[in-house]
């Protein structure tokens, strides 16, 4: 604009200087000429530029830091811009940090609950143990109940954090299976289901709380979505490069359509509809227990047909490797 | 003679509970209340086997563990609220033998109790248990009477081990079913009854009848 400005009061200056319209065409030529070359030549410094931030920007891990790694610009201007995103920077980061902050602190509040409600807990059940009636055991499995939802708290709040809180021993597979029925014991005996536990004496490698909360939450499944005369068969195999561990039930089995979503959080299902109480975590915080220790978990389900002579029932199957251990200490 | 369990723990419920759970299971139960003193009431008390909580008054379990361990192998069982695997990891490097997290299982504790014993004090043999002339070995599992002894399956064997420490008293069925579970035997109502009326018969055979008497809706009692 300037440039065409200049233009033309340079045309009427030396047209009125006397000067031919030929040198003033020739003059106006060589200007563009040069206007142009400037003009391509800033262009393309823009561009690179322009394209070295965004390829910066692009590499970025954590794009919320370009202020960070941008070099302060030359024209007053840009600063302006520069100073603007720092700001934002700052005070976004200020939000996040506080964010953060709140959820550890809520979570450190949540595990700290936990770890007080359990001296009661314990106290109840002590006396209960001592006081042994119809009435106690009643008491004893709610007990179970709350401790059972306790344990499922304090494993969510832990499986949202990110660093892995287990120590990896080697245990006896039928003993954590004991111990799992142990924590169930009053809900197993008063819906008198039939247990049927494995005879082989196996070892692996794991954590013997995280896989005794898994089987924890298994049980519980098969109990609360049971057929008539419930029936849970643990099976252990020992496959050389791999053990298993299978929890069977004979129960209403899960719909074709919902066993590819159990493991997501929150899902709830057919079943869930039908049975009062589902939360949509156990399945989930199983699969995230299981990730976080390299166990594979698979479902399989069949629901009862009115036509076909099937029987329904679900089984979940651990797998551990023996080798997982090499893989988590690449992680 | 009963063994000697310490139990250093702060809660008070917990703790009277405890001592009445042990010495409802055959054991000596000594408690500690003033917990300035505990290292002093270990070394006088020589206890068989520690029950430990962590959160204490004062001392921190892990130190007083530490303390212990640097004049007796006692057997020291963690008893804590605090689950994290730091902390179970600390409890094994200070030479604990067992860590048990609140609430515990009743059973499994005992359980662990029985067997941290017999492993740090190896040779003691429990004596048969005997009743009206009828001497039960669990330790071989037979019962013994007059000059006949007869083998026993494990279920029949600790039906009979309830009713032997319960002598004179009536048992009702959910309690042996309760026992049972307890002890691993995972037995329902029916099966019960089918036990009872085995271990009678194999009774029979070496001469002992009407030992276990049924009272109507109430149990057995022998």
């Amino acid at each position: 604009m300037t440039n065409l400005l200049c233009m033309v009061a340079l045309c009427g200056f030396l047209l009125l200087g006397g000067n031919t319209p030929d040198t003033v065409v020739f003059i106006l030529i060589i200007w563009i000429l040069i206007l142009c070359i400037g003009l391509f030549i800033s262009y393309f410094s823009a561009k690179r530029r322009s394209d070295r931030l965004l390829g910066m920007a692009e590499e970025l891990e954590e794009r919320y830091l370009i202020p960070e790694v941008l070099e302060k610009p030359k024209r007053a201007e840009d600063q302006m811009y520069w100073q603007m995103l720092k700001m934002a920077e700052r005070s976004m980061l200020e939000q996040v940090e506080n964010g953060r902050r709140e959820r550890n602190e809520y979570r450190e509040y949540i595990e700290q609950w936990i770890h007080e409600i359990k001296t009661p807990i314990t106290a109840i059940r002590l006396l209960c143990d001592n006081n042994r009636s119809d009435l106690t055991r009643e008491i004893m499995g709610e007990v179970e109940k709350i401790t059972q939802y306790t344990e499922q708290t304090l494993y969510y709040a832990r499986s949202e954090n990110t660093q892995n809180d287990y120590l990896i021993r080697e245990i006896r597979l039928l003993d954590v299976i004991h111990d799992a029925v142990a924590d169930n014991k009053y809900l197993l005996m008063q819906n008198q289901v039939v247990l049927e536990l494995p005879r082989e004496e196996i070892y692996i490698c794991s954590d013997e709380k995280w896989l005794r909360f898994i089987l924890d939450q298994l049980i519980v499944n098969a109990v609360k979505y049971r057929s008539e005369k419930p029936m849970i068969r643990f099976l252990t195999e020992d496959m050389g490069e791999y053990v298993t561990l299978s929890v069977q039930d004979n129960g209403i089995g899960i719909e074709a359509a919902d066993l590819l979503r159990v493991f997501e959080k929150g899902f709830t299902g057919q079943n869930g509809r039908n049975v009062l109480h589902s939360t949509g975590l156990g399945l989930y915080l199983c699969r995230k227990l299981c990730d976080k220790l390299g166990i594979r978990i698979r479902i399989e389900s069949a629901v009862r047909e009115p036509s076909k002579e099937q029987r329904s029932g679900t089984k979940v199957t651990l797998t551990f490797y023996l080798n997982h251990l090499i893989h988590q200490v690449q992680d | 003679m009963p063994e000697k369990i310490m139990i250093i723990e702060d809660d008070p419920i917990i703790r009277t509970e405890l001592e009445t759970l042990l010495k409802g299971n055959g054991f000596l139960p000594c408690v500690v209340t003033d917990f300035e003193r505990t290292v002093r009431q270990v070394k006088e008390e020589d206890p068989r086997l520690i029950l430990l909580d962590i959160k204490l008054p004062g001392k921190s379990g892990f130190s007083l563990c530490s303390e212990i361990r640097s004049f007796s192998d006692v057997p020291v069982i963690f008893v804590t609220s605090s689950d994290t695997d730091m902390d179970e990891l600390n409890s094994i490097m200070i030479g604990g033998d067992a860590f048990i997290t609140k609430p515990y299982n009743t059973a499994i504790l005992l359980a662990k109790i029985r067997s941290l014993l017999k492993r740090a004090w190896p040779g003691r043999q429990s004596e048969g248990l005997s009743w009206h002339g009828a001497i039960l070995h669990p330790e071989d599992g037979t019962l013994e009477y007059g000059d006949r002894k007869v083998e026993l399956t494990k279920n029949e064997q600790k039906i009979l081990y309830y009713l032997f420490t319960h002598a004179g008293a009536i048992c009702s069925r959910a309690d042996i079913i309760d026992y049972l579970w307890d002890s691993r035997l995972y037995v329902d109502d029916n099966a019960l009854s089918v036990n009872i009326n085995r271990i009678r018969e194999k009774l029979a055979g070496i001469g002992l009848t009407d030992f276990i008497r049924t009272k109507h809706r109430q149990g057995y009692l022998i």
